[in-house]
């Protein structure tokens, strides 16, 4: 009896808390399909229409280039983040560096720089270069904040593969380029793929950055949220049809690395 | 010799890509901080000022209360993260097919973009037609047309509960990865003398926690200080500066009011506390991984 009952209470508190976790996404995907005379009002009965998508992608609002944006300011921050950190983590695993200890305490404690204290800097140098307002300078300011993030990550992943078959290859006279190339790039390659849509997810979220340096021609997703604040008052409908399409494929890369995701995040730290 | 400068020639680029993104950044903000630079009135810096803005900052009003509000804002929240984390990833430790799920579902929060976050419950909380508001109104019915975000100390609770939706489920698979780690034996031997699953958990498990929770509530300790996403798109830092955080309130002098010289100095405040912080996270890391390594 006492079993069936914690077995309940058990039951009937996940229940809660998954509905905790779903309701506020829920409502906004919800309410993203409602007319605007339906958003102001708290209604489950209502005729679902897609315009909102469709009004997103027109004038005033054009989310189609923010798409662009943030798409490709994500993508080619991973591009040139994880090759490099991958590289670094490989280093860092494998050898005995001299100034190791120092060198990696410096990318950790990088991570976690305030990004208003990086912008602060950014934001003037990229005025008197006039870079502001362009997809290069989100990029590089997003190396900042992603990079020792995803070296730490990735080094987790190379600590975890076996030396045995490196060493065998580099007894067969195997050049340390091969070896990287033939042997350990296979094997890491899902630790780095995580990776990868990690620091997709982290860049394409960002805010700040986004908020202080674009004005019309950069604007990511995520600061384009603001622009549904108008005199007429928060646009809802919109602001949500949005967000879904912030969210979507966020939510498909995080369950695609869900497995990975504590090892990763937390890689080495706990085990 | 070239095997022995490979390892340094792997560190290069990622080195090259933090010492111009991080160093250079910062060492640049730490000159600017002694200087007098309001952009709106000078094109480039004065002379320097000494500690100036430091002194401006400290007897500042508008920056004593950012530094409160900064201080409430990560009590309330590393504690209540911490606490829902623990249990969750204690309730979450069974299998089961409700657990399966929720520790799937538990993903989304932490995918979502904080800025979306702040905009969803800005609607969500709005006393006309936000769900929550209107839904606890007619549940109770003195809460009923309550102005949730005009209200300084409800603003901030609301601001927290973000912050805590955000965060839990990340510091729950941390949680989750900690208690992986500790070894059944006790617990089983312990339940079998007859002890309450209440003891066991208090005595056996937790305590065998102490390193994971230490970690996890340094570590959103430094996500709570650098949030700020939030404040612009759920509060703005309203009502009046009741929910302006340190991060927000360099934003706000640096480019509301542009004074580079003055934000500068408040960011290396901001600055100091976080290597305060990651230092002795750092530490604690590399102990924990070199008794892994051995």
């Amino acid at each position: 009896m006492k079993k069936k009952l914690i077995w309940a209470a058990e039951h009937a508190l996940l229940v809660v808390v998954s509905f905790m976790i779903i309701f506020p996404i829920f409502w906004m995907f919800l309410t993203s399909l409602k007319r605007p005379i339906d958003a102001y009002s708290i209604t489950f009965n209502f005729q679902p229409t897609f315009e909102n998508f469709i009004t997103v992608f027109r004038d005033p609002w054009n989310l189609g280039s923010m798409v662009l944006n943030s798409a490709l300011v994500a993508g080619i921050t991973v591009m040139i983040a994880v090759p490099c950190s991958s590289l670094a983590a490989y280093s860092f695993s494998r050898f005995r560096v001299k100034g190791r200890k120092i060198l990696f305490f410096l990318v950790l404690s990088t991570q976690f720089i305030p990004a208003v204290v990086i912008v602060l800097p950014f934001f003037l140098m990229f005025r008197s270069l006039g870079l502001l307002d362009t997809r290069i300078a989100l990029i590089i300011v997003n190396l900042a904040i992603v990079t020792p993030f995803v070296i730490w990550m990735i080094k987790g992943f190379i600590d975890a593969l076996p030396v045995d078959s490196e060493e065998a290859a580099m007894i067969d006279g195997a050049s340390r380029l091969r070896v990287i190339r033939d042997i350990v790039l296979p094997m890491a390659t899902p630790g780095i793929l995580t990776s990868s849509i990690f620091c997709f997810i982290l860049t394409w979220n960002e805010f700040l950055f986004s908020l202080i340096l674009t004005r019309r021609n950069a604007v990511t997703l995520p600061v384009g949220l603001v622009n549904f604040r108008t005199e007429r008052g928060d646009l809802w409908e919109l602001m949500s049809a949005a967000g879904v399409l912030i969210t979507v494929p966020i939510f498909l890369m995080a369950i695609l690395i869900q497995k990975h995701f504590t090892r990763g995040m937390t890689a080495g730290a706990i085990k | 010799m070239r095997d022995r400068y490979f390892p340094y020639a792997l560190l290069v680029p990622a080195f090259v890509i933090v010492l111009a993104t991080t160093i250079y950044p910062l060492a640049y903000s730490f000159i600017t901080s002694f200087r007098e630079w309001d952009l709106t009135r000078q094109r480039r810096p004065s002379d320097f000022v000494g500690f100036g803005n430091y002194q401006h900052a400290i007897t500042e009003a508008a920056f004593q209360s950012s530094l409160w509000v900064t201080i409430i804002f990560v009590f309330t929240s590393v504690l209540l993260t911490l606490v829902l984390a623990i249990l969750l990833s204690l309730l979450l430790r069974r299998q089961g097919p409700l657990h399966t799920f929720t520790r799937i579902i538990l993903i989304l929060p932490f995918a979502m973009s904080p800025a979306l976050i702040g905009v969803s419950y800005r609607f969500m909380f709005n006393p006309e037609f936000g769900v929550i508001a209107v839904g606890l109104g007619s549940i109770f019915p003195t809460l009923k047309g309550i102005p949730w975000l005009a209200n300084p100390n409800l603003a901030m609770a609301i601001l927290v509960l973000t912050d805590v939706w955000h965060w839990t489920p990340y510091m729950t698979f941390m949680c989750l990865g900690g208690l992986a780690s500790i070894p059944r034996e006790t617990e089983e031997a312990a339940k079998i003398d007859g002890a309450s699953s209440f003891r066991v958990m208090w005595e056996i498990v937790l305590p065998q926690m102490k390193g994971v929770i230490l970690i996890t509530a340094i570590l959103k300790t430094i996500f709570a200080l650098k949030m700020f996403d939030q404040v612009v798109t759920l509060t703005g830092g309203g009502p009046g500066i009741s929910t302006e955080t340190l991060a927000y309130f360099v934003f706000k002098v640096g480019f509301k009011w542009f004074d580079m010289g003055y934000a500068s100095a408040l960011a290396w405040v901001l600055t100091l506390i976080m290597i305060f912080i990651s230092f002795w996270y750092v530490r604690i890391l590399l102990n924990e991984n070199r008794a892994i390594i051995k």
